[in-house]
Parts: structure tokens; sequence; C-alpha cells
């Protein structure tokens, strides 16, 4: 006669409820699933911050006095600046000693009849070709690169921008409403952030064009031993000015962030709770409908560590399986799960928002096993005082 | 049974996640009309419903098909909307249960950026409407002009084999000669509008009426 191991015990008692045991395991899958969701959103929201932030090229932005949330937005989105500054501060800027460099930038934006449905805004930032580059050294081109001429008809296109509008280096592009021809002298990789939506073109050639003198912002890239609060400090003394710097940008969006990641944390919390209240309930209802068996295996032999050993395994069973489905489901939806957010969110970074790798899938396994042991003791030590006579003649235990 | 419900159950909830996995993949490729209920009732005022449909030449046929369709065309496909895998969005457009035409836009390379041309054909593949859903050019108004997209009425996929969209020229001289470029200046935009209809005849003919015009190409 082939024997059994306690595990095969378990299993085949689990099989014998399969939708009960289905739908167990399927409510801790969902919480292992919002968990590692959440976990892999918490790393990744902050690691694709960063990111976009070290793809500035400059620490710190100076735009005209307005909004500080606006502003953050602008240096973020590469949305319009509100108002314009004298192009002589980038200037007095540039001398200060913590400035290892700065760079001017002009962004306007136009109607353009032939975007979308019924027209929609194409934006121009205006950019130094001898400063920007210097500072975006980090940008990839696809092809060509960058105009060197301070009033070329010149443009570099971002990825997306290229491809929207199906140019290649060498063709011709015209802006809207202004009638004026550029020619495309580069167009950058893809890189995840707003310079794939952007259209880079000379400084002086936005000023001409647009008839502009000033500047709608400045970055600056600081002295790696600057004393940041300090230079800040004294930017904010500059006339009409606002100083953005990138720490702050970060500290006022994660503060955003975070206010939400505790309301869906505190769910999470309340999904594991029921999931456990669920398994409990599930494996207590088998341990009631099984005393007979149970009885019968005491009077075998079986002590009662054994059955408690049994029933613990059982409940193991059935958390490390919803432990594994949800952690599967978590890894296959994560892209779905990222673009959820991303339509949630006020401000999302252009990188991935959930990032899952396997030492959180393996925490989360632990956790939700962890679960599983101590939801199992109750029911485990109800089976393991049963008494064989009792149980066999089929009297009710309180 | 209980089994079979939970399987079922299953297949939908993983079906559904992949489906919408699919369409946001694809969501940001292909030539749709911007409005489709308003676009499809502008278009056809008799119709009472409309069916999309997803096609690309790498699922029906992958590069012999492309090259087939480079040979009817006269012309290479070249640059990022005219790969294999490009998905077309094709409308078949009903008066109740009947098929009565349909809408077809394609991207072309313009002078100065992306044109979208579409499409309004009967169900034998004649043009009954042609419009620029997107158009940078310097003679966009002109373009845009009723007067330019009614000449193209009645014109079918027969009429623009002769049409060699390289030379832009017709030989011998037909209908297609007698679309007037409404501004001589922009004939870089006008060789490539003709090329997108043509373009997008010959993938209706491809992908809708079984190659019904294919007996009218002379190879």
């Amino acid at each position: 006669m082939k024997k059994l191991s306690v595990f095969q015990v378990a299993t085949k008692s689990l099989l014998r409820k399969k939708a009960r045991s289905l739908l167990t395991v399927l409510g801790i899958a969902m919480a292992a699933w919002v968990l590692v969701s959440l976990f892999g959103f918490n790393r990744g929201y902050e690691a694709s911050l960063n990111k976009d932030i070290d793809n500035l090229g400059f620490q710190m932005l100076i735009v005209a006095k307005g909004c500080p949330y606006e502003a953050a937005t602008l240096m973020l989105k590469g949305g319009t600046g509100l108002k314009y500054m004298d192009e002589s501060i980038a200037a007095s800027v540039a001398a200060e000693p913590e400035v290892e460099g700065v760079t001017p930038m002009l962004m306007q934006v136009v109607f353009d009849p032939n975007k979308g449905e019924s027209g929609g805004l194409a934006a121009f930032l205006g950019v130094d070709p001898a400063s920007f580059p210097k500072l975006k050294s980090a940008l990839p081109f696809k092809a060509g690169g960058w105009f060197s001429e301070p009033e070329a008809a010149a443009a570099v296109f971002g990825y997306e921008v290229a491809e929207l509008e199906q140019r290649e280096v060498g063709d011709l592009y015209l802006i809207p409403e202004k009638e004026v021809e550029v020619k495309v002298v580069g167009i950058l990789e893809r890189t995840g952030t707003q310079d794939d939506g952007t259209i880079f073109l000379p400084l002086r050639t936005v000023q001409k064009v647009f008839g502009v003198k000033e500047l709608t912002s400045i970055g600056i890239k600081v002295n790696k031993n600057a004393d940041m609060k300090a230079f800040e400090d004294k930017l904010y003394k500059l006339p009409d000015v606002q100083v953005v710097s990138l720490s702050q940008v970060k500290t006022t969006i994660m503060t955003l962030v975070s206010t939400a990641r505790v309301m869906v944390f505190s769910i999470a919390l309340i999904a594991i709770l029921i999931a456990m209240m669920g398994v409990v309930n599930t494996v207590l209802m088998s341990v009631m409908e099984r005393r007979q068996e149970i009885g019968i295996l005491k009077s075998m032999g079986a002590l009662a560590g054994d059955v408690f050993k049994l029933i613990w395994l059982e409940t193991v069973i059935l958390c490390a399986g919803g432990g594994l489905v949800g952690t599967g489901l978590a890894l296959v939806t994560a892209r779905l799960t990222d673009v959820l957010v991303r339509n949630l969110l006020p401000y999302s970074p252009s990188g991935g928002l959930v990032a899952i790798d396997a030492g959180l899938v393996l925490m989360t396994l632990g956790v939700v096993t962890a679960i599983g042991l101590a939801s199992g003791v109750y029911p485990s030590w109800k089976a393991a005082r049963m008494r064989p006579l009792d149980t066999i003649r089929g009297e009710v235990e309180s | 049974m209980r089994n079979s419900n939970a399987k079922a159950l299953a297949a939908a909830t993983a079906g559904a996640l992949l489906t919408a996995a699919v369409l946001l993949l694809h969501a940001a490729v292909g030539c749709d009309l911007n409005d489709p209920d308003r676009d499809v009732k502008r278009l056809f005022p008799g119709s009472t419903g409309y069916k999309t449909l997803y096609v690309s030449i790498a699922k029906r046929g992958g590069d012999e098909l492309q090259k087939k369709i480079e040979a009817r065309l006269g012309d290479k496909f070249t640059g990022l909307f005219e790969t294999a895998d490009v998905p077309y969005t094709m409308y078949e457009v009903y008066k109740g249960a009947d098929l009565i035409g349909y809408i077809h836009g394609v991207n072309q390379k313009g002078t100065y950026g992306g044109i979208q041309v579409f499409l309004a054909l009967d169900t034998s593949g004649t043009i009954r409407g042609f419009y620029f859903q997107k158009l940078t050019s310097r003679a966009a108004k002109a373009f845009r002009a009723l007067s330019f997209g009614e000449q193209f009425q009645g014109l079918s996929l027969e009429d623009f084999y002769k049409y060699d969209v390289v030379s832009g020229t017709e030989d011998p001289a037909g209908p297609i000669s007698r679309i007037k470029n409404p501004d001589p200046g922009s004939e870089k935009d006008f060789r490539a509008a003709l090329r997108a209809a043509k373009k997008n005849l010959i993938l209706v003919d491809e992908f809708l009426l079984g190659n019904a015009h294919l007996k009218y190409f002379k190879g």
C-alpha cells in the first residue's frame, strides 16, 4: 500500500472542496496582488521621478514669479511659462561662484489647426546652442545632432513628435501660424521624458520668429560642492523671479503622492485582514466537517501534533497558493496597473510607475505565508484537541 | 459543473485583461477617424451603424503581401507609417443590416509633416468622399477645400492603376490627370495626396474587397 505524506494528505483534503479552496486562494491572491502592486508602485514612482529629474540636466530652474506648483509643472511637463523675465538675469546668475552652467530658455506655443480633432497647441522650446547641449549631454540622438548656429532655421525633434509628424533629418517643418520653415537637423532617441514631445529650436530663432526678447526660464547646474540651500536663498533676492529647485519639486510631489498612498495602504491592510478571516473561516469549516475523519485518524494512532501539522499545512498551502497566484497576477498586470495609476494621479513621471522585482515577490510570498501560519493556528489547535470517541460518535463538540 | 464555471470565469478575466493590454499597445499607432460616430454619419448620412476592423499586412501575409502591395502601388513603402505592422483601421458602414460602404484613412509623408487622407467608398470601391484629416502645408486651405476633394468622387482603383506615384504622371492621360493641383507651388503635397489615395484604395481592395480590382493591374 502506498504511503501518503502529510503534504499529500493536506492537498487531497483541499481538493475535495475545490470551489471553496479556489475561492479562498482567490481571496488571498487579490490581497497579494494589491500588496505587490502597491509596494511596486512605491518603488517605481520614486525611481521614475528621480530619473526624470536627472534627465533634466540641471538642478534649479528660475522662472518669472508665479505659483510655485505651476512652475513645478512647467519644469517637469514642459508647459509654457506664465510670465517672461529679462535676459540679463541669465548673465547675472552665471556670474555666481556656485554655478557650473546656466542655459536660458524660451517656450512659445501656437495654435496648430492640424493637430487633433479641432486643432491643438504646438510648443517650441528655444534653447541656447552653446549651453543647452552641454547641460543635456545625456540626451541621445537617433539621427543628426544639435544645431550650432544661434539663429539657424533648424530644429531638433523629440522622438514622439518626429514620429507623429513623420519627420526625418533633412525634412522641413512649418511653424504653424508663423508660416516659417525650419529644417530638421536632429531627432532624439526616445527618452521617456517630456523631451520626446518637444520641438527644440535655437533661442534666437524663437525670439525672432515670435517677436519675444525675454526668457521663460533659466536652467541652472550647480557645482557639486555648493550649498544648495544658501544658493537658493541668494537667488530669491533676484527681483520678480521664482526659484524652483528639484529637491522642492520632488518633496512637493512625493507629499501629494504619499497622502494617497497612505489611504491605499490602509485599504490593502483591510483586504489582507479580510483574506485572513476568510482563511480561518474556510479551514475551520473544513475541520468541523471532517470531525469524524480526524477522530478516525486519532484512533489509528495520529497524535494531536500530527493533526495540528496537517491542518496547519492545509492553511499554509492555501495562503502560499494565493500568494503565488497574486504575485503572478501583479507581474502580468503591472503594465495595466501602471496605466490605471497614471490616469488617476495628478502628475506621473515618465518612466515605469510599478517596479516589481524578485525581492518584492519573495517578500510578499513570505508575508502571505506568515499570514497563513498565523491564520492556521486556531483551526489546527481546535482540530488537534478533538477527542476521537466524541467525534466518531458524531457528538457535537462545543 | 462548478469547475467549468470557474475555468470560464478565469478565461474571461484573462481575456479581458489581455484585450485591454493589446488595445493599449495599439492605441498610439494607425490612422483612426477623430470622431467615428460623427464622421461616419457625415460621410454616409443615411447610415445607421458601423463596424471597426483592424488589419495589418504583417498579420495577413507579411513580407510577401507587402511586396505585392508595393508592386500594385508602383513604389516602395518607406518610413514609420509604412511598415508591415502598421494596424489599418477600416470602417464598414451599415444601413440597417445592409453594408453600404467603407471608410479608410492612411498616413502619408508630406512636405512639412504627416498627412492623413481618408476615403469614403461605396461597396464596389468607388470613391464617394475624399478629405484630409491632418495636413500641414502652405496650401492647406486650398487642399482642404471641398472642390479639391470632389475631384476624386467617382474614381476607383481601376483609374489609379494608370497613375505612376513616383513620376506623378498618368499614361495615357485620364481622370487622374484631370485632378487639378490647387497650388502649383505645393506639387509635393499634391502628389502625396494622390499617392495616399492610391495606397488607400489598394489596401481597401486587399483587405475588404477580396482584390476585386486586381484584374485591372497590369504589373
